[in-house]
């Protein structure tokens, strides 16, 4: 049995001072060249910026390679089901309102399993942020086709070919009423950043998609070089998030849109509605 | 009449005041010192003119099963009373509408289906309560009067309590009630020759104005709230409603938070999420419910996060008989779920005890960071029972937080293996204890890891809090024969009142029999009951389920053959079946 | 092959009984219904006074238990009062307001005691005895009282005044031999009453009336036309049967003292018949009408009844002298004599 190999040393000098802090020891388990250590650092990054203490946020995931996200992040972390880390982090939040909560989720477990659980946590406006790392595969299983894979692509478990049509997870997301929808990518961890600090300071459900290849099992479609090519970045002076027929817009454009799509900021998080429904008389 | 228990019907179709009625009846007789235990049964639809059943007994020697049969029958429609009439004994007393509006068509009075031996008393229901009221919808009220006419009961203490029931009602609405069942009253006394045995008497020998007459799913929540529940999430399912309801209330009020779900997945993950971040948290379900939390159920115990699971069973399986009882998901409770995966089961015996059970559920839950089954069920979660207000929990069961002191943060271990299996537990917040917890198998910091070693270390350590558990659970309930029996009843939930009462019958026939029932199903009295088990000639246990979930669980303690009585009737069990089955076993 | 009929008997005494048992024998599929406006199961009438002394017991009352007539398939409903009949439409009005359906019908309904007007202006304080639910409102009463007036004017009082008398009560007995039902008693015939009852310590008050009555809170206080006062706890009288018709009145059935039938014992509709102490029976040799009286008969007819609703055609004709010894004297009744 091999020793796991510690990062400790090396990264105590920088600790203190630089997002590592938000590092945890341990080494991360995903491939050499997978797109989620750049969404990692870009998270680790805006917490720095947005100055949080580590022991104020609760990271909670659910099964995938995306789920593993808590085991490299030095806060509470809660490496939950598969599908399920959005109500988790819902029981979180609501429970504990002053935590600054994350639902870290793949593409398989918030579109495929856990689904279902999308249009509730959108329309209770519940305070967490969603990062869905969308790699358009299966990968800790070993490249099955998931929500998000193309049609006709070949995947492990359609030899011939995927034959189902993907979804559009954030026009799924402006339909479903989330306050707060955003697109990043792996490959830009700087762009990446700022949209998450926009996310997390939003009071109210954020919806953070985050495109990313999966080098391993994936080598046609979501490839580092099909995915830079096929992204680009909104135009901030074209495109008002706070509409949401520009922001339809900008779902169903033809490339991956980054920058954030929408944005509501006047509509009342879970809390303040209970807050002010309490205040109401009965 | 030495002890008086009497078992009271009004039936009647929806919209005719049938369960208010019985709700009225019930309360008066809760303030007059008596114990009252009712168990209602309504249309399975809820549009139309279903047939509702007010049941309630009335006993002063304390009250533990609803009764099977009745005493006396009112009827206030006559199409649904004639089914009824199935369930009143030989000399049972019928109270009929003998002036209804309109002539019944041949075989649609009640009346005319009475057995003989039963008493009919004819009363113009509605023709009285036009005349007390200007309409026919204080039927209920005038048989109420009939009712307490023909049994002695203090007219001016009953309208008295009438008026304190609808108290914050129009004037119009306590006159209308109040004059109907005087009404009633009068004209029973007047016209009505008493010809059946059954009388009250001693009235108002303790008035008690202050009981509680609550269900056991009232009984649970108020347990629940008062053990500091912070957060419930719940889903709509048939009979834990009700306990979601209360929560939508009561919660807010205490700065707690209430959610109702999508699903019954989302409630559980929820409550562990709840639970993740220090607070304390429940949700109630069924068993349909109950299988969709049941791979929540292993992360609860595999991560030791705490979360408290009430599951108010119902005829199954699948959709089964939502509006029926069953003893059914014990199997569930205890095995369902991937794993080998240590269960706390508690099912409390009565409605009293769901109150007791959802304190210690959430005390248990917290102190041992594990999961804990609260199993109810369809009778439990309807019957109502008027009892003493409950007093406040003591403070160790409100605060069961087990956290790391400093030096053991220092190097912080979230899943340290220890003696008693608790590993101290940081709260989210809590500076330098952050950790990471997962339904993976780890090693004591929470890491992933799969060796053989941390693997059996782990599941050691996660089945060695069930011996503190046991330490803290109540002792098993024993009663009847004290000696060497003939028979040993061993119950269950709330199939040990009609055991506990089978056994008091059968002693009363001079059978040696004693019974024997516990709080927790899981851990288990192992010790006591084979104790108990020693001094039995025979054992015998019934529940309502086909399978025999409990008996089969026991058998592995015990290793000895046992009578069983295995009812699927939908109904609750009944003591008369049990004292049948004792009587049958007996001789054998 | 199958019958679709229902039979519906009312009254739940011997007539009905046999008339019931009579049917199911011979058309094993039909509906059987027999109504009675008593709750008490077919009893011994003529045991009550046991029952009230307590030498019997409910049981013992019973002629037959509720299983035997489930065993027969007949519908039993007890407690249940006819209030008028269509035989028109051959329907039946329950007093509680049902409505029934008959294809053939019997009227077994039996008699019950009657005021005359001789004492009519003392109702109020009259009790009457013939009923089990009688027995049952009067047997605390009776156990507990010490003195009592009987106003003998019919068979069944003397058994009455006798079983008092053994209960260790002081009775006295005011007899009326000219209302005496269901015929005069001679003067020999009276005179033989009051030596055979004086001589088991029976005040017997002959020859006399009721001049008046009067509730106190000691009893009743009584004065008789003689002049004889007393103070008694209760005050039964004895004077004979009226048949139950009052629901046939008007509804088309001829009807006079009790329903008229002929001596096939038909009314004057085809599908409905009378028997038992109910009905007056048409006698073609004498060209009149005769009252049923007793037990016996009873029983007789209701068993000739359900043969002609069946299609027989039996004839009644009055019963057969039969002279037995009564109270020390010889009286012609057959309905006694299954009394005892």
């Amino acid at each position: 049995m091999t020793q796991p190999f510690h990062l400790d040393e090396q990264i105590a000098s920088v600790k203190d001072k630089g997002f590592l802090s938000f590092r945890t020891g341990e080494l991360p388990t995903w491939c050499p060249g997978c797109g989620y250590f750049g969404i990692t650092d870009a998270i680790y990054k805006a917490c720095l910026e947005l100055g949080l203490k580590n022991e104020e946020i609760c990271a909670v995931s659910g099964i995938g390679c995306a789920g593993r996200f808590p085991v490299f992040m030095n806060v509470y972390g809660f490496h939950t089901l598969h599908g399920r880390s959005v109500p988790v982090a819902s029981g979180v939040k609501l429970a504990r309102e002053d935590l600054t909560v994350f639902a870290v989720a793949g593409d398989g477990d918030a579109l495929g399993i856990g689904g279902g659980h999308l249009p509730h946590v959108a329309r209770r406006n519940i305070d967490i942020t969603l990062f869905l790392f969308d790699n358009s595969i299966y990968g800790l299983t070993k490249g099955q086709s998931s929500a998000t894979t193309l049609y006709g692509q070949k995947t492990s478990s359609h030899p011939s070919g995927n034959p189902d049509t993907p979804v559009n997870p954030v026009k799924l997301a402006l339909a479903y009423g989330a306050s707060f929808v955003a697109r990043g990518f792996a490959g830009d961890p700087e762009g990446l950043k700022h949209i998450v600090k926009a996310a997390i300071v939003h009071k109210g459900f954020s919806f953070v998609h985050i495109t990313s290849p999966c080098v391993t099992f994936d080598k046609s479609n979501f490839t580092w070089n099909n995915l830079k090519e096929n992204h680009s970045p909104i135009d901030t002076g074209l495109h008002d998030p706070g509409n949401m027929e520009s922001a339809m817009r900008m779902a169903e454009h033809e490339r991956f849109k980054i920058g954030i799509i929408f944005k509501d900021e006047k509509r009342l998080s879970y809390h303040d509605n209970l807050r002010q429904m309490a205040l109401k008389p009965k | 009449m030495s002890r008086l228990d009497l078992v009271v019907e009004i039936c009647g179709s929806a919209g005719e005041g049938t369960i208010s009625a019985g709700e009225i009846l019930s309360r008066f007789m809760s303030e007059e010192g008596y114990d009252i235990m009712s168990f209602d049964s309504y249309p399975a639809e809820i549009r139309g003119f279903g047939k509702c059943v007010a049941h309630t007994r009335i006993s002063r020697g304390g009250v533990l099963t609803p009764g099977k049969f009745a005493d006396v029958l009112i009827a206030l429609n006559d199409i649904h009373s004639i089914g009824q009439l199935s369930v009143l004994k030989e000399k049972g007393v019928l109270i009929y509408d003998n002036k209804p509006a309109r002539y019944h068509l041949e075989d649609q009075s009640v009346v005319g289906w009475l057995e003989p031996g039963m008493t009919p008393y004819g009363i113009p229901l509605t023709e009285l309560s036009i005349k007390a009221s200007g309409n026919a919808r204080a039927r209920n009220m005038v048989a109420l009067g009939a009712f307490s006419a023909l049994f002695g009961i203090d007219r001016d203490a009953f309208t008295e309590s009438i008026r304190r029931r609808y108290g914050k009602k129009q004037q119009a609405v306590i006159d209308s009630n109040v004059n109907s069942f005087l009404e009633g009253y009068a004209w029973t006394l007047e016209n009505v020759r008493k010809m059946d045995s059954f009388r009250f008497d001693g009235m108002s020998a303790e008035v008690k104005r202050d009981q509680l007459i609550i269900n056991g799913n009232e009984a649970t929540a108020m347990g629940a709230l008062a053990a500091g529940l912070h957060l419930y999430a719940g889903y709509p399912i048939t009979p834990a409603t009700k306990i979601m309801e209360i929560m939508s209330k009561e919660l807010p009020k205490r700065g707690g938070i209430f959610l109702q779900t999508e699903d019954e997945i989302s409630s559980i993950a929820h409550v562990i999420g709840a639970g993740f971040a220090g607070e304390r948290a429940m949700t109630g379900t069924s068993g349909p419910g109950f299988c969709l939390m049941s791979e929540f159920t292993g992360l609860a115990v595999m991560a030791e996060v705490p979360a408290v699971i009430v599951d108010s069973q119902r005829g199954g399986p699948s959709t089964g008989m939502p509006t029926k009882h069953e003893q059914s998901d014990l199997n569930i409770a205890l095995y369902g779920g991937s794993g080998d995966s240590p269960r706390v089961v508690i099912a409390p015996t009565c409605v009293e005890e769901c109150y007791q059970a959802a304190v210690l559920a959430l005390y248990i839950a917290e102190k041992y960071q594990t999961l804990v089954i609260l199993l109810l069920d369809f009778f439990l979660s309807n019957s109502i029972k008027n009892m003493d207000p409950p007093t406040a929990p003591e403070t160790k069961y409100l605060n069961a937080h087990i956290v790391p002191d400093a030096e053991a943060l220092s190097d912080y271990k979230r899943f340290r293996i220890t003696e008693n299996g608790i590993s101290p537990r940081t709260i989210p917040g809590t500076e330098g204890g952050m950790f990471f917890a997962t339904g993976l198998e780890h090693d004591e910091r929470g890491k992933p890891v799969y060796d053989t070693v941390s693997h059996t270390r782990m599941t050691e350590k996660r089945f060695r809090k069930h011996k503190g558990i046991a330490t803290e659970i109540p002792a098993p309930e024993v009663s009847g024969y004290e000696g060497d029996a003939d028979i040993g009843v061993v119950a269950w939930g709330s199939s040990a009142g009609a055991a506990r009462e089978a056994v008091e019958y059968a002693n009363e026939k001079g059978i040696k029999a004693a019974c024997f029932s516990s709080l927790f199903i899981s851990p288990f009295p192992e010790s006591e009951l084979k104790l108990f088990s020693k001094r039995c000639r025979k054992i015998l246990v019934p529940e309502m389920n086909y399978s025999g979930q409990f008996a089969n669980m026991i058998a592995r303690y015990l290793e000895r053959p046992m009578e069983r009585l295995n009812l699927v009737t939908g109904l609750p069990m009944a003591s008369e079946d049990i004292l049948k089955k004792i009587e049958e076993i007996e001789y054998l | 092959m199958p019958s679709n009929d229902h039979y519906v008997i009312i009254g739940n005494g011997p007539a009905g009984n046999h008339a019931a048992d009579v049917l199911r024998k011979n058309d094993p599929d039909a509906r059987i219904t027999l109504l009675s406006n008593e709750s008490m199961l077919f009893y011994y009438k003529h045991k009550l006074p046991a029952l009230i002394k307590g030498t019997i017991g409910d049981t013992e009352l019973s002629v037959k238990g509720a299983r035997d007539y489930k065993e027969k398939n007949i519908r039993l409903r007890l407690g249940q009062e006819v209030e008028r009949i269509d035989p028109r439409e051959n329907r039946i009005y329950l007093k509680h307001m049902e409505i029934m359906s008959y294809t053939k019908l019997l009227i077994a309904s039996g008699a019950s005691p009657r005021v005359l007007p001789l004492v009519s202006n003392f109702a109020k304080h009259l009790k009457l005895f013939s009923s089990f639910t009688d027995a049952l409102n009067q047997i605390g009463d009776i156990r507990n009282g010490r003195r009592y007036l009987v106003l003998g004017g019919d068979l069944v009082s003397f058994k009455f005044v006798r079983m008092l008398k053994s209960m260790g009560k002081e009775v006295d007995c005011l007899l009326y031999p000219d209302a005496f039902w269901p015929f005069t008693l001679t003067k020999d015939m009276a005179e033989a009453v009051n030596k055979s009852l004086t001589k088991d310590g029976i005040r017997v008050l002959s020859n006399d009336g009721l001049k008046s009555m009067n509730q106190t809170c000691e009893g009743i206080d009584v004065v008789t036309d003689n002049g004889y006062t007393a103070t008694f706890d209760s005050v039964y009288a004895f004077l004979g049967m009226v048949p139950n018709i009052s629901f046939a009145l008007g509804s088309g059935i001829d009807t006079d003292r009790g329903i008229l039938v002929n001596d096939h014992l038909k009314t004057n509709f085809n599908n409905v018949y009378a028997a038992g102490d109910c009905a007056q029976i048409y006698n073609p040799d004498i060209k009149s009408y005769w009252l049923s009286v007793g037990w016996k008969n009873a029983a007789v007819q209701g068993a000739v009844a359900a043969e002609n609703l069946l299609g027989a055609g039996y004839v009644i004709t009055p019963s057969p002298k039969s002279i037995l010894s009564v109270e020390g004297f010889t009286v012609d009744t057959s309905w006694w004599e299954n009394f005892d």
